[in-house]
């Protein structure tokens, strides 16, 4: 008797407890919707949680997803990749160095503070300050003391020097957005949980790690989204998306990828959205240690390797081999470039010529994302016909990030993406001398290059302007400071009736314009 | 009793204090800038070298150190996370709920089921019943988690669609994590019954219980299981102590935001602070648990009890 006592209060208890722990549930139970109810949560899987919203500290795309939702930029790129106003009515090139942006009037920012003049200064110049280290690369052109406001709706920006560039680095999600001075200064150290913009969506909740909701901003002056609400959840393991977008735990996921892209492809319940992104996955040399600073061995590893095969082996088709430092996605991809044909007596002849006939042995790095380590293992074997014996370094990303700065590498596979389409994003900062180090990890240097670089960021949209960007992109491969490897492409799986949702080459997809066809 | 729990807590400061120079000195050996890391790969250097001395790591490792602790004991401030500028204490307590739920669940599954398994399997002993517990305890044991994480999924989520595969949000999503975390201790506890009752059940005592004509359920019940009991305890403190440190592989397979989850990605970031503070953390719940476990020994064994002073 008293045993049955005893254990029936066992029970209880632990009963209890288990209804205690279920039953304090958290925000993003949203994402569970009830089956008969009208569908007024979009809720998508990224594949890495945000690691802040205030966009002048950060410049990575999980960030920037979200960001691209709650922020608006002066300028932005259509579908065409032309420039059009978002919180500007229109824009004056005053001179080689001087712009003027009329703003649209009326536009409320989600605290109910009016945006004007001041914001985009404050905005400006918050960027040029300590807080915007992560987005000095896209506003670094601007000189904070000719930043003048002419009246509420009116602002004149000078740059340092001519950057024919500069609107079309405006439209970046981070250097270009524009804050509201108050909610910055109210959150103080907490604005990166607290973001407040124009966009068509503000920001409501965020369970860090887990999942991020935003709501529809209701005065936003002429976007109207379907969805009342949007749950962004983080699910770093890829298969875990696919499965979830399959059962319909979510609507749309980002990043299939290539192992899963059939299973969505197949599924007739499912949709695969495929876009060429500006991302180039690339082998990298570091042209300041021997033997590669001899174009003749950079050259001779070239013909070595048969990258068309290894990259459609490794990436199953998602993306395309590439031909040279910039996509077919870029504005003045030069189309005259092609994939070498391997030949390895060329390369071993090379090798010869450079002094090294019997070979050599050296390392190649890379961190562990799967593809690369997969690239790397199919060059090793490659490598060895014509002599060359390659050791696999894999790093983690922290530390291999630290090795590339510090030039320690010898041969590194890595990817770079253009945060606009312009050239100019994809060749200064990894082939300009004055980047090494920097982003320009080969540490290359070529002073014919450095010149029309320079030049090719003053010159005007033109058939000049092109015709130096064709010539850049033949000379960098005539140099060949890097082996081209993969251009990506932006893999989303959505629910067939998910409608309006285009995925962006630059990888922050737009959500405002999805709806569900009933 | 009380002196001996004052004494156990006093004793935990050395342990922290020594916890804390290990990961301190590992974080700064470790290749990665936690400048850089915070700031991005296109942040200019000077940028980030400014931010290196803000953030006071261009000291000499010992006056980090010591800075640290010295803000620890006395200010009760563990910093502020690198990447979002939050207090880190706070950052800790948001997951912390999360990983208590999914421990606690796992090791009420795995007590549930793993002692009536091992105690039946002790008494049967050799019998059909006990076979195919063994089996499922071996194969407990050895399947990695991950792996079996995955099983699960395919199965419940993907095939039947029964059970969502990722997210802690109700008592659905609650399920395959919980009892892919808890399989191995079941598979352990089950075992530990087993092997304890088994010693316990030849013993001598429980024969003369037996010849003066007790039931043999309370004999079980009562006699045997009381003293099969302390290891079985001291197992599943453990187990549960690793459980609270955060389970990362299930956490991760399942897109749990726990503490185990935080801790990958902060150590992925450099985020320095609140690694310190998840194994400041981790190393409080591990003795908090050994102590609970050490307190509930007195409870099942007046022995043990006696020698508490």
């Amino acid at each position: 008797m008293v045993n049955k006592r005893r254990i029936l209060s066992i029970l209880c208890i632990l009963a209890l407890l288990i209804g205690s722990l279920a039953g304090c549930g958290q925000s993003g139970e949203q994402a569970a919707t009830d089956e008969g109810t009208v569908k007024d949560t979009l809720v998508v899987a990224t594949s890495y949680d945000a690691k802040t919203l205030d966009p002048h500290t950060t410049n990575d795309i999980a960030s920037s997803s979200v960001m691209a939702q709650i922020y608006e930029n002066l300028l932005t790129l259509d579908d065409n990749n032309e420039l059009v106003g978002q919180l500007a009515e229109k824009w004056e090139k005053l001179d080689d160095k001087t712009y003027k942006f009329y703003l649209k009037k009326g536009v409320k920012f989600h605290n109910g503070e009016e945006f004007k003049a001041s914001d985009v200064k404050f905005s400006l110049l918050r960027a040029l300050n300590k807080e915007g280290s992560a987005v000095k690369h896209v506003v670094g052109e601007i000189d904070p003391d000719q930043i003048k406001i002419e009246d509420d709706y009116t602002i004149v920006v000078g740059l340092k020097r001519p950057f024919s560039v500069f609107l079309t680095y405006i439209t970046h999600i981070g250097g270009g957005v524009m804050l509201n001075e108050k909610a910055v200064t109210e959150a103080g150290d907490d604005y990166g949980m607290n973001p407040v913009g124009t966009g068509p969506y503000k920001f409501k909740s965020w369970v860090k790690g887990d999942n991020i909701v935003l709501e529809r901003f209701d005065e936003h002056r002429n976007i109207k989204p379907k969805f009342k609400e949007i749950v962004l959840r983080a699910i770093p393991e890829a298969t875990s998306r696919t499965i979830e977008l399959e059962s319909g735990g979510v609507d749309i996921a980002y990043n299939i990828v290539p192992t899963d892209v059939p299973r969505v492809d197949e599924n007739p319940d499912l949709e695969l959205l495929r876009k060429v992104n500006l991302s180039t996955q690339y082998l990298g040399f570091n042209c300041e240690k021997e033997p590669f600073n001899d174009v003749k061995v950079r050259k001779a590893i070239g013909l070595a390797l048969s990258t068309k095969p290894m990259v459609e082996s490794v990436f199953r088709g998602v993306g395309k081999p590439a031909m040279g430092p910039i996509g077919p996605g870029a504005k003045y991809f030069n189309k005259d470039l092609h994939i070498p044909e391997r030949n390895i007596e060329e390369a071993k002849k090379l090798l010869e010529e450079a002094g090294y006939p019997e070979g050599f042995s050296t390392e190649v790095w890379t961190n562990d994302r799967k593809e690369r380590i997969d690239m790397a293992t199919i060059m090793q074997s490659q490598l060895k016909e014509i002599g060359i014996d390659l050791k696999i370094q894999v790093l983690e990303w922290s530390a291999y990030l630290e090795g590339l700065k510090n030039s320690r590498q010898s041969l590194y596979i890595v990817g770079w993406t253009m945060s606009a389409p312009d050239p100019d994003m994809g060749l200064y900062p990894l082939f300009h001398s004055s980047m090494k180090g920097s982003n320009n990890f080969s540490y290359f240097g070529d002073e014919e290059i450095d010149k029309m670089l320079e030049d090719g960021r003053i010159l005007e949209d033109s058939a000049e302007r092109q015709e130096l960007y064709y010539t850049i992109q033949e000379k960098i491969v005539e140099k060949a400071p890097w082996v081209f490897l993969q251009n990506g492409e932006e893999v989303v799986g959505t629910r067939k009736n998910i409608k309006g949702f285009k995925p962006s080459p630059m990888g922050y997809h737009i959500l405002y314009n999805a709806y569900i066809e009933e | 009793m009380h002196k001996y729990i004052l004494r156990r807590i006093a004793l935990l400061l050395p342990v922290l204090i020594g916890v804390t120079f290990v990961v301190f000195t590992m974080l700064h050996i470790t290749p990665g800038d936690p400048a850089r890391m915070a700031l991005g790969e296109q942040a200019p250097q000077e940028a980030v070298d400014k931010l290196r001395e803000e953030m006071g790591l261009n000291d000499p490792f010992f006056v980090q150190f010591g800075r640290y602790v010295y803000k620890g004991v006395f200010e009760q401030d563990l910093g502020r996370s690198y990447i979002t500028k939050r207090p880190v204490s706070q950052e800790i307590m948001n997951v912390f709920p999360t990983t208590l739920k999914l421990s606690a669940l796992s090791m009420v599954i795995a007590v549930i089921l793993g002692i009536p398994f091992g105690i039946i399997s002790a008494v049967k002993q050799y019998s059909t019943f006990d076979s195919i517990v063994l089996i499922f305890a071996m194969i407990g044991i050895s399947m990695p988690v991950f792996w079996l994480g995955i099983l699960m999924i395919l199965l419940f989520s993907v095939k039947l669609g029964l059970l969502p595969s990722s997210g802690f949000y109700s008592v659905k999503h609650m399920i395959l994590p919980s009892v892919v975390l808890g399989a191995q201790s079941v598979a352990i506890i089950t075992r530990m019954t087993r092997s304890s009752m088994l010693e316990v059940i030849r013993q001598d005592f429980i024969r003369t219980v037996r010849a003066k004509g007790q039931r043999e359920r309370k004999v079980i019940m009562r006699h045997a299981l009381r003293n099969a009991l302390i290891p079985v305890i001291t197992v599943a403190g453990v187990q549960f102590g690793y459980l609270l440190g955060g389970a990362v592989l299930t956490e991760v397979i399942f897109s749990i935001p726990g503490v185990g989850r935080l801790m990958v990605e902060s150590i992925k970031m450099r985020d320095y602070p609140i690694v310190q503070a998840g194994v400041l953390y981790i190393a409080v719940a591990f003795s908090f648990v050994n102590l609970m476990v050490d307190l509930l020994y007195a409870y099942v064994d007046p022995r043990i009890k006696a020698q508490y002073h």
